[in-house]
């Protein structure tokens, strides 16, 4: 079963992992500043907890599985250089990967 | 960041620093608060023994009793940052042969939810009222006072004094009661 897991794609190229990060920073912070306000107002931290979780939350959601838009800017391989006839056979395989992260 | 685990685990760092400053914040807004409220304490009957102690090194001690009534209303302590109060009640006194004697009569313990306006009757001490000898007959001023512990979730734990006392005679002889 391991393994079936590890054959889920889960990367993000660069621009997204930068985006990702902002969101979920973004996210903690202002359902941190969210929940000290309404933990004051209402004199209660249990309040400012729950809010901060609900914060972390949405920000897994958000930003742990890779979704679309983390990978709007792939990184551009090179094409494979033939060196001796041996790697004509490993060409179609790779041209199948490119695909595959597409 | 590449990897589903990498950006779990600095997604966690990121919330934990900033729950921690959080609560630091909590602790900032309600670390300067004055936490007394005021206190009235009645004495209603009063006694006082001579008995085998024990606990001590001579034979004989003076052992007193004290019925009071409290009432005082706890609700302005109670903040965000206060998980419960730790209330007890000290007798305070000076004898000849000691100039300062704290004795613990009676404890409660008030959580944060519970009801906050204490308005007890007729309560007897949880705890003997031994003197460290015999000073307790005929001894005019014994000054009764109700003081806190502030158990908070973030911070320094105070201990707060209520403001209101009550003096208090003990009577001349053994075994007899004073009525006030």
């Amino acid at each position: 079963m391991l393994s079936s897991f590890k054959t889920i794609p889960t990367h993000m190229d660069y621009k997204g992992q930068k985006l990702a990060e902002q969101i979920f920073q973004g996210i903690i912070l202002v359902s941190a500043v969210i929940g000290f306000i309404y933990g004051l107002s209402i004199q209660q931290f249990g309040w400012t907890v729950y809010i901060m979780l609900g914060g972390f939350t949405v920000s897994c959601l958000l930003t742990l599985p890779p979704w679309p838009m983390y990978r709007k800017n792939p990184l551009s391989w090179q094409p494979a250089v033939p060196e001796t006839s041996g790697e004509n056979r490993d060409k179609p395989q790779e041209s199948q990967k490119k695909k595959k992260h597409k | 960041m590449n990897t589903v685990l990498s950006r779990a685990n600095s997604l966690f760092a990121f919330s934990l620093s900033v729950m921690a400053a959080l609560t630091f914040g909590c602790f900032i807004t309600t670390a300067f608060k004055d936490r007394s409220v005021p206190v009235d304490i009645h004495v209603s009957k009063v006694m006082i023994k001579n008995v085998d102690d024990f606990t001590g090194p001579r034979e004989r001690s003076d052992l007193g009793f004290v019925t009071f009534d409290i009432s005082a209303n706890l609700q302005p302590i109670f903040d965000w940052n206060v998980k419960e109060l730790f209330l007890y009640l000290t007798a305070e006194y000076s004898t000849k042969s000691n100039a300062l004697n704290q004795v613990v009569l009676w404890d409660k313990i008030v959580l944060r939810g519970d009801s906050t306006k204490l308005n007890l009757k007729d309560v007897k001490s949880k705890y003997f009222f031994f003197d460290d000898g015999n000073g307790l007959r005929a001894n005019k001023n014994i000054t009764l006072t109700l003081s806190w512990n502030v158990v908070p979730n973030a911070g320094i734990l105070p201990l707060v004094m209520g403001s209101g006392h009550k003096s208090l005679a003990f009577p001349e002889t053994y075994e007899t009661a004073k009525s006030y």
